[in-house]
């Protein structure tokens, strides 16, 4: 175990009970700002895992640079400060419904400096799999989706891909959708989300549908994205870096953070975006770092990086 | 195995796929099946019918049956809908309804402005995006989020089609709410009994014929009903391979019969 340098000032250090009532540990450096640390579900207090040589950094994007057409404040900024010290970067997103293209468009408009090459979103997992096994799928998919799937073979299908179609999660397409199934089809869900939140409130994800069919069937879904560990490893094996030298970086605790964790990748929850009161304590395992939103997080990690860690 | 045999004294017979397959022009008794009814009529037997059918009343049920030729009367019909009513009324509860348009005459004075639970049917076309989200947001407001699923098979056969039942509709809220539904109807145990207790016998007096493997058979043998599956309706030959063994598994109900007859 090593303490952690935040910066090489001296720093002071004290337990407290935060709010949720579970003892965190703060780290207040004196030096930098004040800049407060959070930790650490393991080791104990005062005490903090060791902090890896970075190679890359995977950031979710909505809830955690932007949140709908607002950026969060800073965060054009420390993605350019993180790019000094980390060039490997990927933008990873659980989507159903927009292209690589769209995603892209929007970063860009807000402000960001980004490659659409470094976006890597669960469609393009889908994709990947489906290259991989050969399949021809049947695309549950809206329309805007597709584009990510040009030139995939969709005739006399043999595989079901299932996304966030409302148009089509009704009963004559799931009806037909389950028939393919029970001809030996198999079975990829984008993610399993239960629910999303809409203009108008929360709303049905694919999840429920790719249990119904689960469940009419008995086959078990292939699911591609986050938390499932294949899809940071993936994301990962695309910029050629082991997990346990990569950060995640989201607002969601189960699917960015712990699914994170579960692949042997540093976890750090934000608390912008979909963030609620509880969520660190929420599943049991807890994050490894949770910061108030993603310029901390960024300013955490180049003040490791550019200090010598101790041994 | 003739210990327990010369017991059976009453049959509890499922409706879809074991005396008629369903269709949308009204469907056809299986072969065999009106003949078979009377056999154990004239023999003697109690019968009874546990269906997980929720798009029809037991007064339409009964209709359709008798065009196909077979006698019956309605009370001898279990059908979930009138054990959900007694729910309902019970705990006086505001159902929001995904059910069968056929079907809501049966809910007729229930009130169901401001819903506190759901109740989901075989509503067919109604199970549409927007209804099954209405539905999730009345559950995921509720701190013990109230699901009732009348039955929750998984499919049946229909013009030669297997088409989706009700269950994967129960099983994608279940998830999204992360609650369990309350199921009344087979495999219940409860809902088994309840037909028993009518014919005045013991479970292991009686014998339950199906086309599910899990609903039927499962559902019965759990309650210590002898279970016998038929290879009409949704039988698919996996089916015998599931880690559910019936008493026995048959070509169709007056092989059943037979069977039971022959004990």
């Amino acid at each position: 175990m090593l303490r952690v340098n935040i910066c090489k000032r001296p720093f002071s250090s004290r337990i407290y009970t935060s709010t949720l009532s579970i003892k965190l540990f703060e780290v207040l450096c004196t030096h930098c700002r004040g800049l407060r640390v959070q930790p650490m579900a393991q080791g104990p207090a005062g005490v903090m895992p060791p902090f890896p040589s970075l190679s890359a950094v995977l950031i979710d994007l909505s809830g955690t640079l932007h949140i709908e057409d607002t950026v969060v404040p800073g965060a054009v900024e420390a993605l350019k400060r993180l790019r000094e010290v980390i060039p490997c970067v990927k933008f990873v997103t659980n989507t159903t419904k927009e292209s690589k293209r769209v995603l892209f468009e929007r970063l860009i408009q807000l402000g960001f400096s980004i490659d659409q090459s470094e976006i890597f979103t669960s469609l393009t997992a889908a994709r990947s799999l489906v290259e991989r096994k050969e399949l021809r799928p049947h695309l549950m998919l809206e329309p805007e989706a597709l584009e990510d799937f040009q030139g995939i073979p969709t005739d006399n299908p043999n595989a079901l891909v299932v996304g966030l179609a409302p148009s089509l999660f009704s009963y004559e397409p799931l009806n037909q959708a389950f028939r393919l199934l029970l001809h030996g089809g198999t079975l990829i869900g984008i993610h399993k989300a239960r629910y999303y939140k809409r203009k108008d409130g929360l709303a049905l994800g694919p999840g429920p549908f790719v249990t119904a069919l689960e469940y009419a069937t008995g086959v078990t879904a292939e699911v591609v994205g986050k938390p499932e560990s294949s899809f940071f490893l993936s994301a990962l094996k695309e910029l050629d870096v082991k997990p346990e030298n990569a950060i995640m970086i989201g607002d969601d605790v189960k699917d960015d953070v712990l699914g994170a964790q579960k692949a042997g990748l540093i976890g750090a929850l934000v608390k912008t975006g979909k963030y609620r009161h509880g969520d660190v304590d929420r599943f049991g395992e807890k994050p490894n770092y949770v910061f108030e939103d993603f310029p901390q997080a960024v300013e955490f990690i180049m003040l490791n990086m550019s200090n010598t860690q101790p041994s | 195995m003739r210990l327990s045999m010369e017991k059976i004294k009453g049959f509890l017979l499922d409706i879809t796929g074991v005396l008629y397959e369903s269709g949308s022009d009204g469907g056809k008794a299986i072969e065999g099946s009106v003949a078979a009814v009377q056999r154990l009529r004239d023999n003697g037997y109690a019968v009874r019918f546990v269906s997980n059918e929720s798009q029809t009343t037991r007064e339409g049920i009964m209709n359709k049956l008798k065009k196909h030729g077979f006698q019956m009367i309605k009370e001898e019909i279990f059908t979930p809908c009138p054990a959900v009513l007694k729910i309902v009324r019970e705990r006086d509860l505001r159902p929001f309804l995904i059910v069968h348009p056929d079907v809501l005459p049966d809910f007729e004075g229930i009130g169901t402005s401001n819903p506190n639970c759901v109740i989901l049917g075989d509503a067919v076309g109604d199970f549409t995006y927007e209804n099954l989200n209405k539905a999730f947001r009345i559950l995921v407001g509720q701190e013990k989020p109230l699901l009732y699923s009348l039955g929750k098979g998984k499919f049946y056969r229909e013009n030669d089609h297997l088409t989706l039942d009700v269950g994967p509709f129960t099983a994608a809220l279940e998830y999204a709410c992360g609650a369990e539904a309350t199921v009344v109807g087979k495999p219940n145990p409860e809902f088994f009994l309840t037909a028993v207790r009518d014919l005045n016998l013991q479970p292991n007096e009686v014998v339950m014929v199906g086309d599910d493997i899990e609903s039927d058979v499962g559902g019965a043998q759990a309650c210590g009903i002898k279970g016998i599956l038929v290879r009409t309706g949704k039988y698919r030959p996996e089916n015998e391979q599931h880690l559910i063994k019936p008493f026995a598994v048959v070509n169709n109900l007056a092989a059943a019969v037979d069977f039971v007859c022959r004990l």
